[in-house]
């Protein structure tokens, strides 16, 4: 469990803001931070990390204090085992991607977690390679595997992914969900993509003006919960087909692909990729028994 | 999906289903069942305003005016627009709430003769309404 108590005066575009934060955040959960630029999210995960000092507050991970103003305590960034990745890839682009992973390890440590985790990320080809080779998501898996590099217990993502199309976006998002389920990591992930928060995260809280506005699952979140359909799921849009007067939108639903007839106006700026709710009332299903 | 705007009038409640009256308009009242009651659904109260949601494809669409038959939900207009396809048809409805829009067969339009111009009625089962807050 992560506890956040903190208080810190930020310099915003629009003039002074105070960041306010109440949080406790679950051991092992995914939590994304949505909310909009100027908000606070950034300074939230450079707080967490001891990159940006709070004025005031406590902050405790697993039970031990990281920062407290009462008790003088403030943890260095180094003794705080956090990776961080942000948007900008930052790797070393004179050294190959297996010595930038191991420029990462602390002193002693054992060099096995290097292989561990370029069989994880799929890195064995591009070991050998400088970051200049790389593609942008190729670079962003090797930043991602640097960042835990050191075992952390907290991962903590700045817009990771934004940089790269939709596709390996989507195939980063699996390294992410499968390294965080690994390793039992407690992830905080700042993003502006909705669909990528439907698939990544636990829960969302929304931050605006340097304050907590709303806390709850992604579900809870962006889909109008007060909608009275009792047979109700949200998926990914996979094909939209267009059929004499009405479309068929085909959806992925966890692993069943269902199709749902829609008319022009429920298609306008729907695209395939976008997350959507599928509703229907109680009355319709049919239910049978399947021998 | 059709969406109408309303005030609720009425909620008749029964174990854990509640029949919402809605009035759209003064002459356009529709109901809707949902699975829930009021306590369970702080929305579902007298006076508040709500939106009535249902697809295209629940829309039943007749001439003249039908007496004997069991749906509750019934808005009439004139036919703004048909558009044909090989088996299904869209036909949209000018009325008082707005337009309702409708796919039915086209065979179903050619048996009535359904044209832009026409007085016709929009119908639908008070269990293909869905309510939402607005």
């Amino acid at each position: 469990m992560i506890k956040i108590k903190l208080h810190k005066a930020l310099h915003a575009a629009q003039g002074e803001m105070l960041l306010d934060l109440n949080l406790e955040i679950e051991q092992g959960t995914l939590v994304a931070i949505y909310g909009p630029s100027g908000a606070g999210k950034t300074s939230t995960l450079k707080i967490l990390s001891g990159l940006l000092q709070p004025d005031s507050g406590m902050l405790s991970v697993n039970d031990n204090l990281w920062f407290d103003t009462k008790q003088k305590i403030n943890l260095k960034p180094q003794q705080r085992n956090v990776g961080y990745l942000f948007q900008d890839y930052a790797l070393f682009p004179n050294m190959t991607v297996l010595q930038n992973l191991a420029f990462a390890l602390s002193k002693k440590q054992d060099r096995s977690i290097l292989q561990e985790l370029i069989e994880m990320m799929e890195l064995g080809e591009l070991q050998n390679r400088k970051p200049a080779t790389l593609s942008g998501g190729q670079k962003q898996r090797v930043a991602l595997a640097r960042a835990l590099v050191q075992r952390p217990q907290i991962l903590l993502l700045d817009e990771p992914l934004s940089a790269l199309d939709r596709k390996i976006r989507s195939k980063l998002q699996n390294y992410i969900l499968s390294i965080h389920r690994k390793y039992n990591l407690t992830t905080i992930l700042i993003s502006h993509d909705i669909g990528e928060i439907h698939k990544l995260a636990d829960k969302v809280i929304i931050l605006e003006n340097g304050q907590v506005a709303q806390e709850g699952t992604p579900t809870d979140i962006f889909i109008n919960q007060k909608i009275s359909g009792k047979f109700k799921f949200t998926g990914e849009v996979l094909n939209i087909e267009q059929e004499e007067v009405v479309y068929i939108v085909t959806v992925l639903i966890q692993n069943q692909i269902v199709k749902v007839i829609a008319q022009s106006t429920e298609i306008e700026g729907l695209k395939i990729g976008d997350q959507v709710m599928v509703a229907s009332k109680a009355f319709n299903p049919i239910i049978y028994k399947i021998d | 999906m059709n969406k109408l705007q309303g005030q609720i009038t009425k909620i008749e409640t029964s174990g854990n289903l509640s029949i919402v009256h809605v009035s759209i308009t003064e002459q356009i009242k529709l109901k809707a069942i949902v699975v829930e009651r009021p306590e369970t659904a702080p929305y579902l109260k007298e006076g508040n305003e709500i939106a009535m949601l249902f697809k295209e494809t629940e829309v039943v669409m007749g001439t003249d005016a039908i007496h004997a038959i069991s749906l509750q939900n019934k808005i009439s207009g004139v036919i703004k627009k048909v558009e044909k396809g090989t088996l299904l048809s869209k036909v949209v409805l000018e009325s008082g709430a707005g337009d309702i829009i409708s796919l039915i067969s086209t065979n179903a339009v050619n048996q009535l003769d359904l044209k832009v111009g026409m007085n016709a009625m929009a119908m639908i089962k008070l269990n293909e309404v869905m309510i939402s807050t607005v």
